[in-house]
């Protein structure tokens, strides 16, 4: 404390720094408030309001302590449907990704009292993100699954359940998660694998536009905006084509004594991830409201990466590259987010919710309180997949958030079916951490998580936990908006997904180092992607991509 | 080094300080300031990274990215790297679920690459004897063959062995064991091993084991009581070098550990991901790991250095 | 001693011993009676898993137990039936059972996988298809091309190598505080790669906050992008895999200097060469042996490169960094192409089999000619 508080005097006083105090000022509020509650049962609102107090925005990470008493917290739903000591001598295995010690070894710290209650053990499988792909893979492959509970993304689900590897979820636990609660777009059918539910959701995901308020309202800017004849007034750009006319027109200008940079691309390969951000940009050109599809034709899995639609978009990150920072060729989105946007350069980027949840608590940020929220740019026209047009739509702009990733969720394995006791401790253990509750405080604190449930989006309870009501909104605001987006880009769970990014990624690498044009290079990719599904099965692909689009 | 006996035969100059010969032809004072100036550059060069690394499990993220240098000077030091490991002054003694991830981690860290290269350096020295000293026939097999058949289990890139050992050690029930990742890491060192240690037999005179032989000795108690001390550094070099080698191991530990077995890398490696990177922890988990290797490095530096040098105890 | 053909002086001269008949019996009906028995499990459990003979064998522990009791049947055996050309034998027989055992299930089912189609994510499974994957490799861009880089990389050893001399001759020269700079040189080699390429190649090397790009614009370099242009790039990953892996070489080529007769350069001194003359003509040679082992090893670790250009460049830009492995690394982990990513490795497995062979071939006889 006493360190931190020297270092606030001795550092020149950045924003950042102002505000973290102010923050910390409010949360010692807000603990001396906690104090004050009564320690007898809480009501529904009363827990959440506690659980939003442990530790308090602005007090640092929460530890260890914090995660078990989270747990402990919201195990009543668990008891209504356990009796103590129910699963005693039970053995789990649970699989997971280990990243910066979240994921895994927070569920641990959630899921202590549980297996306290409950009677059961649980065993851990950590695995580094770079090695989740791989090692599901072969473990699927080899027959050896020697796990029963899964932490995995939806994508993945062609690959697991598609082989028939996962546990269909019990009626009790769809009610005990409340699933009804989840937004619109986390249900059937992208909830469901061939109507059949076996997910038990603990985050959501879509990229949003994360924008710098102070650089679009600079009045220098909006004067040479206007004297160097930018269209309409200088503001937060609402389509593709105005990000790339306010990047272009960024280049070489000073926002408070900085180089000023528009839209941060991530042309750099990131294990298939890095694709999703290329996806972004072309959503709005490529996913047009009448077609569910817009990665593949859904008649012929014909790619449609190499169509104007994609074509434009990655001939906007090349028209983009030279007025972005000058080592740009080599940032992939880790760095766009981290090491550019939330580190103050750059003033717009396309990323999932961590940008926003790390504006305001992460040390690594100087920009909390000049970052802005939307739903990702629409473009003036859309590519018509069918007629081969360019439609402009008379609603205006086409919007088409792109729904990257779709979420992470805890899957029981088929391996526990067997077993009656057995199963039903897994899923009472996944049931705990996909809790109502317990999300809320994940979507709310350093999880890995964003919120993914109607229940999340209650500006009054965020802003009762210390958030800036403007902020707070902004950024709830960019997520339902995309979740529930009518024409929202949704990804398509089919197996293998990653190898099609994967491929795509080192072409777009060759592409952006300027070895091919934008077409050319698409065609490549649309080349190496028809490849892939021959050879993983052309039938089975299409039925399942049909299968995940709902057609 | 076959030839050097023969020309050590040539007369030997008896003047003093033999080893500044290299120096001492090129000659002047200021040629001495420019080698300690080379020194210098070379020692800033290997430890500035060591020097960033351990201070940035000290800094905040805002002190990474501003590339903060001197602690106290522009950066206060704190101690959010190790507490992100639970290994703070404040968080030692608390519960803390990514401390004992650590501990059991390192544990299995120590057992598994000791273990390893103390069987490489076994294995490998008797080896490197053999091949050495006598001539082998195995079949069409020479002592040449012999070598390089070692020496070409060093060179597949082990990422191709990941299906093949992920079948090989579920039917033999090796998975996410220790002994099993003891035997795998043994079989990556032991070509290291005998290469080096075949430079090292080699360059012991063999007059010293005969007249062993002579006074009744047997192969084997030649090597145990005339070859073994006098080779017994160049062991612990080698045994260094594998030691090193098994400790960063991070392939086969993502592949084929699960909870029983699992070693440290793989939870530097998860230090980042999706969420970025955290600088503090990945810095601390980093120094804590490299931490006993520059112990050990320490500790045993004069054998690594004289242990090579088996030739010059003539 | 690289791989000199070993001087018959070197060697100890067998001698064939006059052996008991009835121990000679002994040794081999041992050995006979140990490969039964291991013939037998092996029969047994095969029939087993064939479900023939159900005896519910949960896993191939019983082979393994079998193998090593058969291993040391060999062994002993050995001594019975060739006395002490056995115990000779017995020092390299561990090794090479122990090597062979691990190895030869994974190389032999790796090469089938080779010729297979064998995506993980694929309905079909794994499928046998002849040569396509050779015909693929033949024709892919990407194989070449890192191939190429590769090349560059292994071309790099030389300069590493010539570094670590410099500074090993440093070190071996009579210096003050001469243990500090040995362990100093040596820490590098401790870093974990991963750990390398984040504290070095995205921090310390970073453009905008990293120490070395706020140098490199003090020495007037405007936009020190360590990983944006191709060359630059992969000059940034040579030096980064130098800065790692030149002590390993430092401390095999010190040790060979402080190995190397002090007699010989003293004599040298004496007949009147001055230090540059002595170095070229006398340690210089017989500083080839070590030299050769130390640079065969750093380019098999250098093949062999791929965590750091995987974690900093991803390969790029446009592959410009990539290597073989790394590139393996893509296929059989990232996209489970795993038949054509074994076809990959084998097929470079080959490839530096004949390069470290005509490598050896060649420093054999310029060391020879060198040394005649």
């Amino acid at each position: 404390m006493k360190l931190e508080h020297y270092g606030l005097i001795k550092a020149q006083a950045s924003r950042r720094q102002v505000l973290k105090g102010a923050a910390s000022v409010g949360a010692m509020g807000a603990l001396g408030a906690l104090g004050a509650w009564p320690g007898t049962a809480l009501a529904q609102g009363e827990l959440r309001t506690q659980l939003l107090q442990i530790p308090g925005v602005g007090a640092g990470s929460p530890t260890d302590a914090d995660w078990q008493k989270v747990g402990e917290l919201c195990l009543e739903a668990t008891k209504a449907n356990v009796t103590e000591g129910e699963f005693a001598g039970v053995e789990l295995t649970f699989m997971g990704l280990n990243n910066q010690n979240l994921h895994n070894l927070l569920f641990r710290g959630f899921l202590k009292s549980w297996e306290a209650y409950t009677g059961a053990k649980i065993t851990w499988i950590d695995l580094a993100q770079a090695d989740y792909n791989p090692r599901l893979q072969q473990a699927i492959a080899t027959g050896t699954v020697d796990f029963d509970l899964l932490e995995m993304g939806a994508p993945f689900e062609g690959d697991v359940c598609g082989k028939g590897l996962a546990s269909e979820m019990p009626d009790w636990v769809k009610a005990q998660i409340d699933m009804d609660d989840y937004v619109d777009y986390l249900k059937a059918p992208v909830g469901t694998w061939e109507g059949k539910t076996y997910r038990i959701s603990i985050d959501g995901d879509c990229h949003n536009f994360n924008y710098r308020t102070d650089v679009f309202s600079d009045p220098d800017l909006a004067a040479a905006w206007k004297s160097e004849g930018g269209q309409g007034e200088w503001g937060v750009p609402k389509t593709w084509q105005q990000v790339q006319a306010a990047t272009k027109f960024l280049k070489g200008k000073q926002v408070a004594g900085q180089d000023a940079y528009g839209y941060l691309d991530a042309p750099k390969a990131w294990g298939g991830f890095g694709f999703y951000f290329l996806g972004s940009r072309a959503t709005a050109y490529a996913k047009h409201p009448d077609d569910k599809a817009w990665l593949f034709d859904v008649d012929t899995m014909k790619p449609r990466i190499n169509n104007p639609a994609w074509v434009r978009a990655i001939q906007d990150v090349l028209d983009a590259l030279p007025a972005e920072p000058p080592d740009q060729l080599n940032a992939d989105p880790g760095t766009t987010a981290f090491q550019q946007f939330l580190a103050g350069t750059g003033s717009m980027v396309s990323w999932w919710g961590d940008v926003g949840s790390s504006a305001k608590t992460s040390d690594g940020s100087v920009i909390g309180d000049t970052v802005g929220f939307d739903i990702l740019p629409g473009s003036d026209d859309v590519y018509n997949a069918k007629t081969g047009a360019w439609d402009k739509l008379p609603s205006g702009p086409n919007y088409a958030p792109n729904m990257a990733y779709i979420g992470w969720g805890v899957y029981v394995m088929a391996r526990v079916d067997g077993d009656a006791k057995k199963h039903k401790a897994a899923w009472s253990a996944a049931a705990h951490l996909g809790g109502k509750d317990i999300s809320l405080w994940a979507s709310a604190y350093p999880s890995g998580f964003q919120p993914y449930r109607k229940s999340h989006f209650n500006v009054a309870e965020w802003v009762a936990a210390g958030y800036d009501e403007a902020f707070i909104t902004s950024y709830l605001n960019s997520q339902s908006n995309s979740y529930n987006h009518p024409n929202a880009a949704i990804e398509p769970r089919i197996p293998g997904i990653f190898q099609y990014y994967s491929v795509a990624e080192d072409e777009l690498a060759k592409i952006f180092a300027g070895q091919y044009d934008a077409q050319k290079g698409a065609d490549n990719i649309a080349a190496a992607w028809e490849k892939i599904t021959d050879q993983i099965g052309r039938e089975q692909q299409l039925a399942l991509y049909r299968a995940s689009l709902g057609v | 080094m076959a030839k050097a006996a023969s020309l050590a035969a040539r007369p030997a100059a008896a003047t003093g300080q033999p080893e500044e010969s290299f120096l001492a032809g090129l000659g002047q004072r200021s040629l001495m300031l420019l080698v300690y100036a080379i020194l210098l550059l070379w020692a800033f060069i290997c430890l500035f990274p060591i020097y960033w690394t351990v201070t940035t499990s000290l800094k905040s993220a805002v002190d990474v990215t501003q590339g903060h240098l001197v602690p106290w000077l522009d950066f206060m030091p704190n101690w959010k790297g190790w507490k992100s490991l639970g290994l703070s002054p404040d968080t030692i003694f608390e519960t803390s679920t990514v401390r004992d991830e650590f501990l059991k981690r390192f544990a299995n860290s120590v057992v598994t690459s000791v273990g390893a290269s103390l069987i490489a350096v076994v294995l490998g020295s008797l080896a490197a004897y053999g091949l050495s000293r006598f001539e082998y026939k195995f079949g069409p097999w020479r002592n040449e063959d012999i070598s390089f058949f070692f020496l070409s289990q060093l060179i597949l890139p082990p990422v191709v062995l990941a299906m093949p050992f992920l079948v090989l050690y579920k039917e033999l029930a090796l998975l996410d064991s220790t002994i099993g990742l003891i035997l795998l890491y043994t079989l990556t060192v032991l070509p290291i091993v005998i290469w080096i240690m075949r430079d090292q037999f080699s360059s012991i005179p063999i007059e010293l084991e005969e007249a062993a032989m002579v006074d009744g000795m047997g192969v084997w108690g030649a090597f145990w009581r005339i070859v073994l001390p006098i080779s017994l550094p160049g062991m612990v070099a080698a045994f260094i070098l594998s030691l090193v080698l098994c400790w960063n191991e991070y392939f086969f530990a993502a592949l084929l550990t699960s909870t029983e077995a699992k070693t440290l890398p793989v939870m530097v490696a998860s230090q980042t991901g999706s969420q970025g990177i955290n600088w503090w922890s990945m810095a601390a988990l980093s120094t804590a790991a490299i931490a006993p290797l520059v112990v050990i490095g320490i500790a045993l530096e004069r054998y690594i250095i004289k242990g090579l040098t088996a030739g010059s105890v003539k | 001693m690289a791989s000199t053909p070993l001087a018959a002086g070197r060697h100890y001269k067998h001698g064939a011993e006059d052996l008991p008949a009835g121990r000679r019996a002994a040794g081999r009906l041992l050995i006979l009676l140990a490969t039964l028995g291991l013939a037998a499990v092996f029969v047994v459990q095969l029939l087993d898993r064939l479900g023939v003979l159900p005896l519910g064998l949960p896993n191939w522990r019983p082979l393994l137990y079998a193998y090593v009791l058969w291993a040391v049947a060999l062994c002993v055996g050995q001594v019975i039936l060739r006395g002490e050309q056995g115990r000779r034998a017995l020092f390299v027989l561990p090794a090479l059972l122990f090597t062979i055992s691990m190895v030869i299930f994974p190389t032999a089912f790796g090469l089938y996988i080779a010729f297979t189609d064998w995506n993980l994510s694929s309905f079909a499974g794994r499928q046998f298809n002849g040569l396509a994957n050779l015909k693929a490799l033949l024709q892919d861009a990407y194989f070449w091309n890192a191939l190429r880089n590769t090349v560059y990389y292994v071309l790099a050893v030389l300069v590493e190598y010539a570094l670590a001399f410099g500074l090993a001759l440093l070190l071996n020269a009579e210096i003050r505080a001469r243990r500090f700079f040995r362990i100093v040189f040596l820490l590098p080699f401790m870093l974990s790669p991963v750990a390398v390429s984040w504290m070095v190649g995205k921090s310390i090397m970073e453009y905008r906050f990293g120490p070395a790009a706020t140098l490199a614009r003090h020495l007037g370099w405007d936009r020190p992008a360590f990983f944006a242009d191709p060359v630059i790039a992969r000059l940034s990953i040579m030096a980064m895999d130098a800065w790692v892996t030149i002590p390993f070489v430092l401390i095999l080529l010190l040790a060979g200097l402080q190995a190397m007769p002090k007699e010989i350069t003293e004599a040298a001194k004496v007949d009147g060469a001055n230090g540059w003359q002595t170095f070229w003509r006398i340690t210089f040679p017989l500083m080839l042996p070590v030299s050769l082992t130390a640079i065969v090893l750093k380019i098999i670790f250098k093949l062999k490169l791929a965590d750091i250009v995987i974690n900093v460049t991803a390969g790029g830009p446009g592959g410009a960094t990539d290597t073989v492995t790394s590139f393996i690394y893509r296929e059989y982990r990232d996209r489970s192409n795993v038949g054509y990513g074994t076809m990959l490795a084998m097929f470079y497995l080959v490839l530096i089999i004949i390069f470290v062979i005509l490598l050896l071939k060649f420093a054999q006889r310029r060391m020879r000619q060198g040394l005649g």
